[in-house]
């Protein structure tokens, strides 16, 4: 059975085009791209005044099985990412059990088969039990499918055996994945350090304790020859420390945060919890050096760090609050609003940046729209208008820091290998 | 007698930041009456019969709550004290259920003092009664400032374009931090002191001027405000010992020479005599620690009535 998207706006980041066309799926795949298509009997979708993408990828979400599931399962994590227009994500492995070995790797991906409805990558732990003092199985579980290895949930005190890990990752040609602040140095604080937690009386994470642990990562990665991706990337320095290090040619790659990109520290005014998260939203500053980073391709990814708890884990006083939301529903809203309708950003690097970019980090072959290729594509109203109401959100994670706000530009259709898994707001499986 | 109409615009107290210098104001010349009130020979007033009021204190400070407990009892109403603490159960629901559970009591305020920042937002999200924040973490302690202020004025006539000394622990200090919102609101220059390692980044964003000389936020000072350095600090590895801060940061006879000569010396107790402050200084001449005392009470009269009874009179009310 055939799917033709017909006379949308086709927007192809790897290969810089913008064009107006028809695309025709079969069995799963692209079979053409151009002008005047027909469907022979098939459905066809009308997408005149449409951003017809290549499907959205978030490289960073957090889906809480095994053994978390009150947060989030993949069931309902993977139906959050299609309502956010989302075809891919790739999960962390921060469950309970850590995913540490190749038969919970290989268990996942089975489960993704069954319970999700977008495909599911999985990222396997650098540290058994993420314990930071031994490496896990690596090779076993890249071979098991794994596309990246990554202890994110904290960070790696040892340098020693990020060093390690760096280089026998780097052999199999696999992105370690940090998260880089310096936990004994941030420890103690629950926002950014300045003037607002100034005065709020809150301890502060200092801006320095990323910049810190960012260029300790990087040097490792450049001694290994490995390449390494740094996740939720929120300071200014580590914008620099990054853009130096990609300047004499180390093989990092590095994303920031819708959230990092559009909110301030100046939120947590309000000791609303739904702001807390970490690394912490930091000062304006750091956030135009983000927009910049972004725009001269020092970051080439944006991603979500979905992270959702349950919803009486977050309804306490800040300080015991955990860290962390439910970002893939609104994910689009935001960058569109905040970053692509303020010229900010072209509609090309919105795509680049959740799309194609962090494709070629995780080595996928989707991320692209050309015959052949996986048919995941994500159909966009840039114009669309919308309200953020937590409640109606398929994720299990009911708190965003963007509830309440008004949105411009929407998923409207979300397409996995040929069938449509997501109209109008609406997740069909 | 109080001319003015102006009344408190939210049903809660919960710092300063968000106060404006009419509500304060207003606040500052009800407890002036107030204190006559402190000051008779019988001293209940019938104002508040009929109220009650639920000190929860999740944290201790018998000065604070005894404080609270006279205010309401002088001005006639049931006043209650729970002490309990964060430790001793699951922290967040506790606190919501506490609240719930005092709500359901049917009190009319609930004076609170808690561990963590924000936590008098949190209760005044869910609870009904009035929320008098008797202090969050290192945030506010919005009684305190207005004592302050009210005794800086009971000296001073005016706080408009006074010098203001905060010395000490700023970086721990909710008292700090309330004094400093008021402070600039009222119109005075705010300088602040003490290591660096107990000093806030960023503060100078607010308005105020940062020190690490202690010399420096004292000369020419019409106020100085001494605040208590908790020893724990020096374990946590914030300041060297004991000795080394007394030699450096502490206000002692000689540094308090660099402030005006009829500068006010305050301090919100209870003092570490020796460490942050000598004792003959603590009991000299400009001392207004023991009228800080008194003037808190007033203070919180004044805030337990404006709070139940509005911007009107107090005769009125009676
Ligand atoms: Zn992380
Ligand atoms: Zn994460």
């Amino acid at each position: 059975m055939k799917l033709l998207i017909k006379g949308g706006r086709i927007i192809n980041p790897a290969e810089q085009m913008d064009m107006t066309g028809d695309i025709v799926i079969e069995q799963g795949k692209i079979v053409a791209i151009g002008q005047n298509l027909t469907a022979d009997g098939g459905q066809v979708i009308e997408a005149a005044g449409l951003v017809v993408a290549p499907g959205l990828i978030d490289m960073h979400v957090h889906l809480r099985e095994p053994g978390l599931e009150a947060k989030e399962d993949i069931a309902s994590g993977t139906r959050a990412a299609a309502a956010g227009g989302f075809t891919t994500v790739a999960c962390m492995p921060n469950t309970k059990p850590v995913v540490d070995n190749s038969i919970l790797v290989s268990g996942l991906i089975q489960r993704g088969q069954t319970e999700g409805v977008v495909n599911l990558k999985i990222i396997g732990a650098l540290s058994k039990g993420l314990e930071g003092k031994e490496l896990a199985e690596i090779g076993d579980m890249i071979a098991a499918g794994a596309v990246a290895i990554s202890d994110d949930g904290g960070h790696l005190d040892s340098t020693r055996l990020l060093k390690t890990g760096l280089e026998y990752t780097g052999m199999f040609q696999r992105p370690v994945i940090t998260h880089s602040e310096d936990e004994e140095l941030a420890g103690e604080g629950y926002m950014h350090e300045g003037a607002v937690s100034a005065m709020l009386g809150i301890k502060g994470r200092p801006a320095v304790a990323e910049d810190i642990a960012v260029a300790r990562d990087i040097m490792l990665a450049e001694y290994a020859n490995s390449p390494i991706h740094i996740a939720h990337v929120s300071s200014k320095g580590a914008v620099e420390i990054i853009r130096q290090a990609k300047r004499r040619g180390v093989k990092v790659t590095a994303e920031t945060t819708p959230h990092h990109l559009t909110l301030t520290d100046e939120e947590l005014k309000s000791f609303n919890t739904a702001f807390k998260v970490n690394p912490p939203l930091r000062s304006a500053d750091h956030r135009e050096a983000l927009i910049a980073g972004l725009k001269d391709g020092t970051l080439d990814a944006i991603a979500t760090d979905h992270a959702p708890h349950a919803f009486e884990e977050k309804d306490v006083e800040f300080r015991y609050a955990p860290s962390g939301f439910a970002g893939l529903e609104t994910a689009l809203g935001v960058v569109l609003t905040g970053l692509y309708h303020t010229k900010k950003l072209t509609l090309m690097e919105v795509i680049d940046k959740m799309s194609y970019a962090p494709a070629k980090i995780l080595g996928l072959e989707s991320g692209v729209l050309k015959v052949g290729a996986p048919a995941d594509i994500t159909i966009i109203d840039t114009e669309y208008k919308w309200d953020v109401n937590c409640i109606n959100f398929y994720t299990r994670g009911k708190h965003s820091p963007f509830e309440g706000r008004n949105f411009k530009g929407k998923a409207l259709i979300t397409i996995v290998n040929g069938s449509i898994i997501m109209q109008n707001g609406e997740v069909l499986k | 007698m109080i001319k003015s109409h102006i009344s408190l615009r939210n049903k809660d107290i919960l710092g300063l930041e968000t106060m404006s210098a009419a509500e304060m104001n207003l606040i500052l010349d009800t407890a002036k009456e107030m204190k006559n009130i402190i000051d008779r020979d019988i001293k209940k007033a019938p104002t508040l019969r009929g109220k009650s009021i639920i000190n929860l204190f999740f944290e201790n400070s018998t000065r604070t709550r005894t404080s609270f407990e006279l205010a309401g009892k002088y001005l006639g109403a049931d006043v209650v004290n729970i002490s309990t603490s964060t430790s001793s159960v699951a922290k967040g629901e506790s606190l919501r259920d506490t609240l719930l559970t005092v709500e359901a009591m049917g009190v009319d305020i609930i004076v609170m003092r808690h561990e963590a920042e924000g936590s008098a937002q949190f209760a005044a999200n869910i609870a009904k009664p009035v929320i008098i924040n008797a202090g969050d973490g290192a945030h506010e302690h919005p009684t305190q400032g207005l004592l302050d202020m009210f005794t800086i004025k009971q000296y001073k006539g005016n706080i408009a374009g006074l010098k203001v000394a905060i010395v000490g622990d700023i970086l721990h200090s909710r008292v700090a931090r309330s004094n400093i919102w008021g402070l600039l609101k009222m119109g005075a220059e705010v300088h602040v002191a003490g290591p660096q390692t107990l000093l806030p980044r960023g503060l100078e964003q607010v308005g105020v001027t940062v020190h690490y000389r202690v010399e420096d936020a004292l000369d020419q000072a019409d106020v100085v405000n001494v605040l208590r350095i908790q020893r724990e600090r020096q374990q946590k590895g914030l300041f060297p010992s004991a000795r080394e801060y007394a030699r450096i940061f502490g206000v002692n006879a000689k540094r308090l020479a660099l402030a005006k000569q009829d500068a006010l010396l305050m301090h919100p107790g209870p003092m570490n005599r020796g460490l942050e402050i000598a004792p003959d200084v603590a009991y000299g001449e400009q001392s207004a620690i023991q009228e800080q005392v008194k003037n808190g009470l007033a203070v919180r009269m004044a805030l337990l009535f404006l709070v139940l009874m509005g911007g009107t009179h107090i005769e009125a009310a009676n």
